[in-house]
């Protein structure tokens, strides 16, 4: 089974979702729990066989696909994917057992199986071609669930983001394609693999325009500003699950490509622009806070929230050292934890509401106290608290940062500042204060269902703040590799200087080959 | 003066220029029809010119191709015309738009 | 004594989970008692490792690992030495007594249980506060200490002003925050380690400039804590919440965090005296600033408040002028007299339903005997009178600050101490003297429980006699921090300096009672000045705050939001999908079925790919040609 556990993490959950077209109505949900379960379970087992000390891919796969080109199904993980895969288990598995009353229950169980598949099938990836086959593929079932489920809006709001981010990921798949042809040039067979792109020493011309392509690719789907506006919408349209798995997991993907791909493929070309990009971070950090502050609908606040969050992952990745880069693949897996579970939050006064307005709330404090204080502890996490998940990858993220600039990175700590100022604000809006709307006296408190989710991100997000070590060892080791690999392959004096040397550590793959 | 190579090619594209003429103006199907067969034509001098030039028979025996196409494609165009000028009355071209975008 | 330790450290913790269970329930009396039980199990715990610390040794554990990647590694570590045996002592006293008093003041509120939990792990966060071996674990108590206060000073979350200060004060600390976590950085990829013993140790080899950042970024984050210029405004504005959380968080505890801090960081602030200086002349400037606030406020609990500001102004610039054990004793002895005081605000609050202005009342002294005298000796003994704790403690900060040579923040100190006495008398006058007025106004007032006055007395007994242990205390402390003694070589101008000082202070106390304690009416001619307006609006400070830093803020989120995200970024988005749109929408008319038009378009297609095609051929013909006139051109 170990041979296969990442096919089978793939394919599981595609075989169900087709099943999924003979189960009876009735019955989708738990059936959609059950395989979400198993599907959770063998993540789980993923991560039981794992083994932390390697730092290169574990459990390969491969499988020729179209040979005389190099295409591959190759599959493998690190301890950088492995955690992104088992959340993204989780938040299926927790999405459908929070579902409530939902039209077309079963289409929507079936999608978000179907959207299961690409999500792991993304980060389990290591061949390019099957990288973007899946990258592409998880737009379809997320179009399908803002375009069905969601608000009055969502046409506009479905087709702009699928129509945003495909037109990135198009720049991208020009950059793959010109990848393989250098490939080709340098040793003369053609290959899709990423491990055999660790391999290839580019000239820093080439770096920098093959970068900028797959940038593009990656800085829509995170998003970098001004890339980001396709999400307060797509936010705002999807239904509560749209959202919570799009801020969970969907969002990694952009970010985690950034350490998959333009790291260790362009070390110069990352180093030439990482102040650029800082400068970008900060921007997004900085502003959407700012924007953040002005909303009026919770749900905004949040989504708003997210793209600042992203920010700093951006910026700890682009720290080129240890501590940035494991601090922000932390801060993805925190990030995703947290604002999952402040989208259920948003998501449960939804339903009784059916309002995201915060001049609507108020009070909320004292008729739902379970609810508040759930919401309480999430909130705390987003603003970065110590003891909760996100501190521990803001604290490296921002700490690895400040090797490379000490001003950017005071610029960029003003997060906790403004983040505290709108979370806060926003909080005070719908908690505090007396009941002033009627409406609101006689809400039922937080119910058995949403408690189902929201326990364990709520468990999760106090456990891994207290005692991150279980993912952060296996998360620092793969980081490592990756960052002596970088170091291996620099060949400007400038990003020879910016990425640390780590005497000792394996480097994942030895570069060969070198275009002249 | 001798009647040379550059004479024939002047023919042609003097009567392709014609037959394009045509085929941009005319509003009549049947018209249209006339213009085709002059373009066809005038790529016929042309072959037959350029393959008398050069002694190779294959322009020629492309002029014969042509001219055979064109006879099929009148009658089946004419064909089409019979049944459509039954059909509406007219063989104006401005009243053929079933095929708008 | 491991076990000690971590009884002293996670009794709290445990009593507030406890607590935290009940939370949503009405009222049960075993939280408090339960808690306080907890808190006194871990003071008896901080006792024995006191006893411990004063045999000379002390405790050092490592629990688990925090955090470990590339080079950083950060334990979950505890150290009990002479500074935070201090600190864990005042920590555990006061909240105990605290707790205990809270029983009785919280007794008819509705989220009672709610209160003990979030009591409770204030003291937990403060404990790991001080005990944290790292800077980062320094930070994660900093950071709970601020949760804590943010949810206790919004604990009335249905009050608007509450939830409002709360905010401000979390926010403000937060801007703090950033500074300390700046700093830490700074430690870390300079020494590489976190941990105080290993940092300090290799901080000698510094270059001065990197010091010199280090010592101002801890210090800006002391400054949020410790609510210092120009971070002091939540402070006052925090004594919306409970008064037991005033008398705990914002005088006895957390404020002096900042205190802590530096006195931790003595190796550091050792190495660069001109941030030491800064620090002080902070320090003098803040004492007065604050006192003369106090001056003429109207509002019982801030008076307070800003005597507190004002004594933390005092510890500052002992702690700046390098007299850390000294800064350290004052922190201690005004941890027992400022709770003192604020608990028997608490009471007098409670006896008036909850009225803050003192010139509502007076004559409380024949209904609230206790309380009179344990409010008269809190305030003796902040004014610095022999033979009271604050004497002791101020008056050796008096003299440090002429011993060094530093006469300008001597004198601001001195004349502060003349102020201190004159603010903490008019309130007493005005509470517990003259005229019953509070009768014109419907209170009917009557003494505090039985328990709560006895839960006070023993801060009571420690406020008169906490000047006695200063030899003790020296000798102990003296082992971690610098030894330096403060004596004035001539007797002559060491008895002049005393007696002149608490002649000037006894002067300042006659003259506050003498124009409060037959207070008649309002002043209505004071009010008109220009000082006292200043004052009354403290400085004008947070309405500028709010004028030119929130609202411009406010304003600026919203122009982003609805000028620049919709209108310029977003809309450029949405204008080059219109773009194609529009381009599709209108080049499809060419496709309008018209067999001649599409012939028209064909026959223009030809001739603009045989154009092309005879272009490409003539370049490709004459590119050589095409490239010499080219580069004659210079391109």
């Amino acid at each position: 089974m170990l041979d296969h556990i990442l096919s089978i993490l793939i394919f599981l959950p595609a075989l169900a979702a087709v099943l999924g077209f003979v189960v009876h109505k009735d019955s989708a949900k738990a059936y959609g729990i059950a395989v979400s379960i198993i599907e959770f379970v063998v993540s789980l087992y993923l991560w039981f066989a794992f083994d932390p000390n390697v730092s290169g891919m574990q459990f390969m796969e491969s499988l020729p696909i179209v040979p005389a080109f190099g295409v591959n199904y190759l599959l493998g993980i690190d301890g950088i994917s492995l955690f992104i895969i088992i959340m993204a288990s989780l938040f299926t598995m927790l999405g459908i057992a929070s579902l409530g009353e939902t039209k077309n229950m079963k289409n929507m169980v079936i999608t978000l199986l179907f959207l299961q598949m690409t999500m792991v099938g993304v980060f389990a990836a290591l061949d390019a071609i099957l990288f973007y086959v899946f990258w592409e593929l998880s737009l379809v079932p997320m179009l399908y669930i803002i375009g069905a489920w969601g608000g009055p809006l969502r046409i506009y709001a479905s087709v702009k983001f699928f129509l945003y981010t495909f037109t990135g990921s198009l720049i991208m798949l020009v950059g793959m394609l010109f990848m393989a042809y250098l490939y080709y040039q340098a040793t003369g067979h053609w290959s899709f693999s990423i491990l055999e792109w660790y391999r290839l020493i580019l000239p820093e011309s080439y770096q920098l325009w093959l970068f900028a392509a797959f940038f593009i690719g990656f800085a829509i789907k995170v998003p970098m500003f001004p890339f980001h506006t396709w999400l307060p919408y797509a936010h705002g349209q999807a239904p509560t699950i749209g959202s919570v798995i799009l801020a969970a997991v969907l969002l990694k993907m952009g970010t985690y490509a950034f350490i998959r791909f333009s790291l260790p493929m362009f070390p110069d070309a990352a180093t030439f622009f990482m102040f650029p990009i800082a400068v970008l971070a900060i921007i997004m950090i900085i502003y959407t806070a700012m924007v953040a502050y002005a909303q009026e609908d919770i749900k905004q606040v949040v989504a708003y929230s997210s793209v600042s969050h992203m920010g700093v992952i951006v910026l700890g990745t682009f720290a080129l050292n240890v501590e940035g880069i494991t601090g922000s693949v932390f801060l993805m897996i925190g990030h995703g934890i947290v604002s999952g579970a402040l989208f259920l939050l948003v998501g449960v006064i939804y339903d009784r509401r059916h309002t995201k307005l915060m001049s609507e709330f108020g009070g909320l404090a004292s008729v739902m106290p379970r609810y508040a204080t759930i919401f309480g502890i999430m909130m705390m996490a987003s603003v970065g608290l110590p003891l909760l998940i996100n501190f521990v990858g803001e604290f490296l993220s921002l700490l690895g940062f400040y090797q490379q600039s000490h001003i950017t990175t005071l610029l960029a700590g003003t997060a906790i500042i403004v983040g505290a100022v709108y979370m806060l604000s926003a909080f005070k809006k719908a908690f505090f204060g007396e009941v002033t709307n009627e409406k609101n006296r006689n809400l039922p408190d937080i119910n058995k269902r949403e408690l189902v989710a929201l326990i364990p991100l709520t468990i999760i997000a106090i456990w891994l703040g207290i005692y991150p070590k279980p993912i952060l060892t296996p998360i620092n080791n793969s980081v490592e590799s990756i960052v002596a690999l970088m170091h291996e392959k620099a060949i400007t004096p400038e990003a020879k200087s910016r990425i640390p040397a780590l005497e000792g550590k394996i480097i994942m793959q030895k570069s060969e080959a070198e275009v002249r | 003066m001798e009647i040379g190579l550059t004479h024939y090619l002047v023919l042609a594209t003097i009567l392709f220029s014609i037959g394009l003429i045509g085929v941009m103006r005319r509003k009549n199907l049947l018209m249209l029809f006339f213009a085709t067969e002059i373009l066809l034509n005038a790529v016929n001098i042309g072959f037959a010119a350029i393959s008398h030039y050069y002694n190779d028979l294959t322009g020629q025996m492309f002029a014969f191709f042509i001219i055979a196409v064109a006879a099929s494609e009148v009658a089946v165009g004419l064909g089409l015309l019979i049944v459509w000028h039954k059909r509406t009355g007219n063989i104006n071209l401005d009243t053929m738009s079933s095929m708008r975008g | 004594m491991e076990l000690y330790l971590y009884i002293a450290l996670f009794a709290p913790l445990v009593g507030s989970l406890f607590a935290g269970l009940f939370g949503a329930s009405p009222k049960t009396l075993v939280t408090g008692v339960v808690n306080s039980s907890l808190l006194f199990a871990s003071f008896v715990a901080s006792s024995i490792l006191l006893v411990h610390v004063l045999n000379g040794e002390t405790v050092h554990v490592e629990m688990m690992t925090w955090m470990a990647t590339g080079n950083l590694y950060i334990p979950f570590g505890f150290v009990v030495d002479q500074v935070s045996v201090t600190m864990m002592m005042v920590v555990t006293v006061v909240s105990t007594i605290v707790h205990i008093y809270s029983i009785g003041y919280m007794d008819h509120d509705k989220g009672f249980n709610r209160f003990f939990s979030y009591l409770s792990a204030f003291v937990f966060s403060m404990m790991v506060l001080v005990m944290s071996d790292n800077f980062a674990g320094l930070f994660i108590g900093w950071e709970g200490v601020g949760l804590c206060s943010w949810l206790l000073i919004g604990f009335w979350y249905h009050k608007e002003t509450a939830t409002w200060a709360a905010n401000e004060a979390f926010i403000m600390n937060r801007i703090a925050d950033l500074g300390m976590l700046i700093g830490i950085f700074l430690i870390y990829w300079n020494t590489g380690t976190l941990q105080y013993d290993k940092a300090f140790a290799i901080m000698p080899t510094l270059d001065m400039t990197t010091l010199i950042y280090i010592g101002i970024f801890l210090f800006v984050g002391a400054m949020g804590k410790s609510a210092q210029f120009p971070l002091h405004t939540w402070l006052a504005d925090a004594m919306e919440g409970p008064t037991p959380v005033s008398a705990l968080i914002h005088a006895a505890t957390m404020v002096t965090a900042g205190v802590y801090l530096v006195v931790r960081a003595n190796p550091l602030y050792h190495l660069v005296p001109e941030i030491g200086l800064f620090i002080a002349s902070l320090g003098a400037f803040v004492a007065m600033f604050a006192a003369s606030m106090a001056l003429v406020n109207r509002d019982m609990k801030r008076i307070i408040a800003y005597s507190t500001l004002s004594q933390l102004g005092y510890m500052f610039a002992a702690a700046g002028l390098g007299a850390y054990w000294v800064a350290l004793f004052h922190l201690m002895a005004h941890a027992f007299f400022k709770a003192l005081l604020f608990l028997g605000a608490g009471n007098v609050m409670h006896a008036m339903n909850d009225e803050l202005d003192p010139f509502k009342m007076g004559g409380l002294r024949k209904k609230m005997v206790g309380t009179f005298i344990m409010m008269t000796l809190a305030s003796i003994a902040l004014a610095g009178v022999f033979p009271l704790a604050g004497f002791f403690s101020k008056d050796t900060i008096l003299e440090v600050g002429f011993v060094e040579h530093h006469y300008v923040i001597y004198t601001v100190l001195l004349l502060t101490a003349g102020l201190t006495a004159f603010y903490s008398f008019r309130l007493v006058a005005l509470i517990f003297h003259g005229e019953e007025r509070y009768k014109l106004f419907g209170f009917h007032p009557h003494e505090a429980y039985k328990f709560m006055l006895f839960a006070m007395s023993p801060l009571a007994i420690l406020a008169v006699i906490a000047g006695s242990f200063k030899t003790t205390y020296f000798d102990m402390v003296t082992k971690l921090l610098p030894e330096t003694e403060y004596h004035i070589h001539s007797h002559v101008v060491e008895w002049v300096m005393i007696l002149g000082t608490q002649a000037f202070v006894i002067a300042a106390i006659w003259y506050a009672y003498k124009k409060y304690i037959n207070f008649k009416g309002e002043d209505k001619e004071f009010e008109k000045r220009l000082c006292y307006k200043i004052l009354i609006n403290q400085y004008y400070i947070p309405y500028f705050y709010e004028e030119y830093i929130s609202k411009p803020y406010k304003e600026l989120s919203d122009i982003l939001w609805r000028k620049v995200d919709l209108k310029i970024v977003d809309a450029t988005v949405d204008l080059i999908a219109m773009t194609i749109y529009k381009t599709g929408e209108n080049t499809r008319t060419m496709q309008n079925g018209n067999l001649s038009s599409m012939l028209r378009w064909m026959v223009a297609g030809i001739v603009i790919l045989l154009s092309l095609a005879v272009a490409f051929g003539l370049a490709v013909r004459y590119s050589d040609e095409i490239t010499s006139v080219l580069s004659g051109l210079g391109v």
